[in-house]
């Protein structure tokens, strides 16, 4: 008995390790003549989010003649992405730039690489301590304000709101929420914010948001718009919206994907939702660590060379960040422009 | 007309042990038959065999005149052989009504349930005995008794030609144990046959009209009740000459060790009150939930007492717990020593010690490899525990020889008081008469012995007191020399409800 | 009349439909928004998914087992099934989606259904492997990502009405969803199965007495085998229904459901030692978490503590089966 207990627990668990093994790092390089050999590593190459980010790695590829190209770990895996990251300083490439999964597991394969004098930037990962210069597409209270704007204009200006999160322990998505409210209370003097509810949380979960949502309409007759932050959000409340029977008189705004939210956008559900376009970014990124390499100085004001780009300026607090303005709206008109 | 049931030379072994050996028995139609055995004898082994659970080795088994060499479960049930087994097999979630009708529906081959037949078939089948019942009500709010009627209702539902009983007594009183007599003797008027499985002389005894007795897997006499007493029926069940042997406790030993004042646990016991001396072993007996087991548990501070209290050395106490009963020198051997006395995978050296590891450390408080090993070997040698090495686990040892260990682990705390709850449960009778010495010797230098057990024999012949528990109250106090096996029973029987005239 | 009081009192759901009136009630007095229309339409239309989960889990537990994979069984299937069609660009009707993820379900469900019946492990150990390979296979295997569009035959199924209610002060609608009506038909199907079947009554049997059951001729692993695919099919069902009601995939979206589904029918007065437990306590019990769930912001409960409160029932609901079983475990001391 006990014997036929232990080869159960044997080979369930030989399962579960085969299982989280069958994925292995994917080789999608290409070689190419070039002064440098520029590549960047996204957490996991088969994300929609990241596959969208390697047309702007090709965009600067042929905008530059530079031998630049995307490589990434086919899931989003700490462990998988150092080994790439290791495999590049072994080919000696000029210049890698990073979107970490885990900013602190890549930090000693990171030095490496800079000891080995290769240019590290990293993308997303403010925290990390070996790379010359990290680039955020925004600074996150100007982004909240600018989902602000987008709210304020669908709700002509006016009426009662309040913000809704993924989590209340979500440091971005309360970031984001704290710039709309600043904002509005400057911008917006007819906007006020629902006292009782100031924020909610949709748990990352547009089930979640969408039977919030509708709680909020029941409760507060007279709220008017909701600030989304997390991707969930804006699509949960919009089901509510339409189901309410509130379409064209309550409006959300928040993050969201074009391809995701296409529906909602074109039924005018939402009006307009913001987002930040990966290829930006990925352009972006391989534009700053070609600037290195040709020994640019870096300083506030910095043009990439993509919109949003063009004018980045270091973070208030951490002399290794710029920030951009790399926001972009997405409405019925353009959502079907962006291919992602 | 031939008997209803021929078991001929019947042998099976497991893994090279010979648990039954050449046994024949035979029962007749409407014959009440007695199975008896010590535990181990090979008893439960033959009725698996005859209700085709087990394949015998070698033999026949014939019913109702049919030989069948290779008998299992469904055609020993077709040929109308019932057994009904001490947790009497019922489903505790369900009626009385599902959970007579629901087999003859599943024999039936049915997929859906009709519930009107359903009680239509339960209602013939409680009324073949009698029993009034409520079919609605969930088997597991009844009394043992009326579970018992529900499975004998059961078994009556199928044809049965011979219904087999597995210590059908031991959980109840005398007016239900009357009751139950009167139904087998309603089941022997319409031929149905009835086999007692016990291993005590007294359970069956006035009912039965005959015998088989069986040791060691061999069947060593087949008896009328007529040609039976007390020392023959144990000459047989345990192949020794019966000696009544009393042990007396010395004249005065001085003040009490142990005492118990008006003690009393919630739902358990009440008034419980008895003193104990050096060198006396006090016995306590009663039935399955006289309250017996808590009382002995609450002596080792493991359960809670609500009312009374305890001296130890004429100062009262109050045993927060294992280890503060142990503090005050009272030891424990349980009664399952399998699943509370031992670490069945650790060696029995380190069983044996594990009570007294606190006196093995070194001056660093790191445990002293020398000094245990040396104290092992002398529990190893002092309580004849037979194993090559005391490096062994414990669970290769036989049922005895770890119920030794459990000993020798609590002497090794030096009680002043050991209690002993079933010390010789499912031991073997070699093992058994050893350890009664070993009682006795603990008590003869000066050690005072609780011994809490059911099996009368062992009560009288190594107690010089014993109580008698019914219903959670001592209803007596006895001198073993004075009573006997009978009266005992006869207390720890009585219905105390019956007497007051209160309905159950 | 006093025999009806008297079974009334000692049952479960009894108390819990106390609990549901009392809070009923307090929502009411604090909200004004309890008994109107449409905010009944929307607990109905909330208790969907939960309680075709809860149907489920309770046929588990009451056979004296537990399944904790249902959330990553039914993901995987529904995820399969969603990805297939929309890949194909499948535009037709809807039998074909509930065709694949009924199959899928059932043979995810017969993988479980094989392990809890053959191998002595706790069946809780076993489906927790057995989620972790279910949602490995959907997120590492098969890639899962959010699926955006789905099937129009879905996504008029989750949108469909079967009316609409209307709250006349605030003119606020409420969508009474078709998938509703599935929720009453698996009920009224399970209830079926389990009253009047010898499969239903095998599976009461085995949480009663499992050794007892085999005694008593009942086929034990065959049929808690099937009981594991019918719980597939009942789980695949209610993703399939979550989907089509958001009309999105998202792969990860149910996942640690099982705490709330296993609580509510805990709370409904079934016996995490399997045995007993009834329907009704199913519904009540699903309906209170429900009710808890989607009150607070009506009551007026602050963000921090709607999780709290919700823990709390959690805690409750896990906390009643806690004590049910070192009670069941004391009276078999005591009976020793």
């Amino acid at each position: 008995m006990k014997q036929r207990r232990f080869k159960a627990i044997a080979v369930g668990l030989s399962l579960a390790v085969g299982l989280s093994l069958s994925a292995c790092v994917t080789d999608d390089s290409t070689s190419a003549e070039g002064d440098h050999t520029i590549v960047i590593v996204p957490k996991d190459s088969t994300n929609p989010w990241f596959v969208r980010m390697e047309e702007g790695v090709k965009a600067f590829a042929s905008d530059s003649g530079l031998n630049v190209y995307q490589k990434g770990p086919s899931e989003t895996d700490a462990t998988m992405q150092a080994q790439v990251i290791r495999d590049l300083i072994a080919q000696g490439v000029d210049a890698i730039g990073v979107i970490p999964v885990d900013p602190g597991a890549l930090e000693p394969v990171l030095k490496e690489a800079m000891d080995a004098g290769i240019v590290v930037v990293t993308h997303e990962g403010a925290t990390q301590e070996n790379t010359m210069y990290d680039i955020e597409a925004f600074n996150n209270t100007d982004y909240g304000a600018f989902i602000m704007d987008n709210l304020a204009e669908a709700m002509g200006e006016e009426g009662l709101y309040t913000t809704m999160v993924g989590h209340v322990t979500n440091a971005s998505h309360n970031e984001w929420a704290d710039g709309a409210v600043a904002h509005a209370a400057e911008a917006y003097p007819n906007m006020t914010l629902l006292e009782a509810e100031p924020r909610v949380e949709s748990q990352d979960d547009g089930e979640v948001a969408y039977q919030t949502a509708k709680e909020l309409f029941k409760k507060y007759p007279d709220l008017k718009g909701i600030v989304g932050t997390s991707s969930f959000d804006a699509p949960g409340v919009a089901r509510a919206i339409e189901e309410l029977g509130l379409t064209g008189k309550v409006f959300v705004s928040g993050t969201g994907l074009p391809a995701a939210n296409k529906e909602i956008l074109e039924k005018g559900l939402v009006q307009s939702l913001t987002l930040w376009d990966p290829a930006d970014a990925g352009y972006a990124l391989a534009s700053l660590a070609a600037k290195i390499l040709d020994g640019e100085e870096i300083v506030d004001g910095l043009d990439l060379g993509v919109v949003g780009y063009e004018s980045m300026q270091f973070s208030s607090i951490n002399p290794k960040v710029l920030e951009g303005a790399g926001w972009v709206v997405i409405n019925k008109d353009n959502v079907d422009s962006f291919g992602f | 007309m031939t008997d209803l049931l021929a078991v001929r030379n019947v042998s099976k072994s497991f893994a090279g042990v010979h648990a039954l050996d050449d046994v024949s028995l035979t029962i007749g139609r409407g014959e009440i038959h007695c199975l008896a055995g010590e535990n181990g004898s090979g008893k439960s082994t033959l009725i698996k065999v005859i209700s085709g659970v087990h394949a015998p080795d070698g033999g026949t088994i014939e019913i109702d005149g049919t030989s069948h060499k290779r008998l299992t479960p469904m055609a020993a049930i077709n040929a109308g052989v019932q057994v009904i087994y001490q947790d009497f097999s019922v489903f505790p979630n369900l009626s009385v009504l599902e959970n007579l009708a629901l087999t003859s529906e599943l024999a039936a081959h049915r997929k859906l349930i009709n519930w009107r037949r359903m009680r239509r078939i339960a209602e013939e089948a409680v009324a073949k005995i009698d029993f009034d019942i409520d079919l609605d009500e969930k088997v597991g709010r009844l009394s043992i008794a009326e579970k018992q009627l529900v499975a004998i209702s059961r078994a009556l539902m199928s044809d049965a030609k011979l219904i087999i009983m597995d210590e059908p007594t031991t959980a109840l009183t005398t007016r239900e144990v009357d009751a139950l007599f009167r139904i087998i003797l309603d089941l022997k008027e319409r031929g149905i046959s009835t086999l007692f499985v016990s291993h005590k002389l007294e359970e069956v005894f006035e009912i039965s009209e005959k015998f088989t007795i069986i040791r060691n897997g061999r069947s060593v006499a087949t008896k009328r009740p007529d040609e039976l007493d007390r020392a023959s029926f144990s000459f047989y069940m345990t192949g020794r000459e019966f000696e009544p042997a009393h042990f007396n406790a010395p004249a005065d030993s001085g003040p009490a060790v142990l005492e118990a004042r008006n003690l009393g646990a919630d739902g358990a016991f009440a008034d419980v009150n008895f003193s104990l001396r050096r060198g006396e072993i006090l016995g306590i007996t009663g039935r399955l939930g006289s309250g017996r087991t808590e009382l002995a548990l609450s002596l080792f501070g493991a359960l809670k007492v609500n009312h009374g209290e305890i001296l130890i050395k004429e100062k009262p106490v109050v045993l927060r717990g294992i280890r503060s009963a142990i503090k005050h020198g009272i030891g424990y051997v349980p009664e399952d020593r399998l699943t509370e006395g031992l670490f069945l995978e650790r060696s029995i050296g380190a069983n044996a010690i594990i009570s007294e590891i606190d006196n093995m450390l070194t001056p660093l408080g790191l445990l002293d490899r020398e000094k245990t090993r040396t104290e092992a070997q002398r529990w190893v040698d002092e309580l004849k525990i037979a194993t090559p090495d005391p490096e062994n686990a414990v669970n290769t040892l036989s049922g005895g020889n770890q119920q030794r260990v459990v000993l020798a682990k609590w002497l090794a705390t030096e009680p002043e008081v050991l209690i002993l709850n079933g010390p010789t449960v499912g031991v073997d009778i070699g093992s058994k008469s050893d350890i009664h010495t070993i009682l006795q010797d603990l008590a003869r230098e000066g050690m005072a012995v609780i011994i809490i057990s059911d099996d009368l024999s062992e009560v009288i012949e190594n107690c010089s007191r014993v109580l008698v528990m019914n219903d959670g109250r001592i209803v007596a106090e006895l001198d073993p020399e004075e009573t006997s096996e009978a009266e005992l029973a006869a207390l720890m029987a009585h219905d105390e409800s019956e007497e007051a005239g209160v309905q159950r | 009349m006093k025999a009806i009081v008297h079974k009334l009192t000692r049952s479960n759901e009894f108390y819990v439909f106390l609990v549901i009136v009392a809070l009923s009630v307090v929502i009411q007095a604090r909200s004004g928004q309890f008994f109107t229309a449409n905010n009944l339409v929307d607990i109905a239309n909330a208790m969907v998914v939960p309680g075709l989960f809860g149907i489920g889990a309770f046929m588990v537990l009451v056979s004296g087992g537990i399944d904790v994979s249902f959330p990553a069984l039914s993901s995987l299937a529904v995820y399969a099934t969603t990805r297939v069609l929309v890949d194909a660009g499948y535009e037709g009707a809807l039998w074909l989606p509930f065709l694949l993820a009924i199959l899928l379900g059932g043979i995810l469900g017969a993988f479980n259904g094989l392990l809890t019946s053959r191998i002595a492990i706790p069946a809780l150990i076993i489906t927790l492997g057995t989620a972790s390979v279910f949602s490995g296979i959907m997120q590492g295997a098969l890639n899962s990502v959010q699926i955006p569009n789905i099937p129009t035959a879905m996504k008029e199924f989750g949108t469909g009405a079967l009316f609409i209610a209307t709250n006349p002060d605030s003119g606020l609608t409420s969508t009474m969803p078709v998938s509703f009506l599935l929720l009453v038909g698996v009920l009224a199907v399970v209830f079926f199965l389990m009253k009047f079947t010898t499969f239903g009554r095998a599976i009461y049997a085995i949480g009663g007495d499992e050794s007892a059951a085999e005694r008593a001729g009942f086929k034990v692993k065959r049929v808690k085998f099937w009981l594991y695919v019918l719980v597939g099919v009942i789980a695949a069902i209610a993703a399939l229904v979550r989907t089509s009601m958001m009309g999105q995939m998202h792969p990860t979206n149910l996942l640690g459901i099982e705490l709330l589904v296993i609580a509510a029918v805990v709370l409904g007065g079934t016996a995490i030692t399997g045995g007993t437990g009834s329907l009704t306590g199913v519904v009540l019990g699903t309906l209170l978490i429900v009710i808890v769930q989607n009150s607070m912001i009506l009551v007026g409960i602050p963000t921090f503590w709607q999780r709290f409160s919700l823990g709390v029932l959690i805690i409750v609901g896990t906390g009643i089966s806690a004590i049910q079983l070192s009670r069941s475990r004391k009276r078999s001391i005591v009976t020793v």
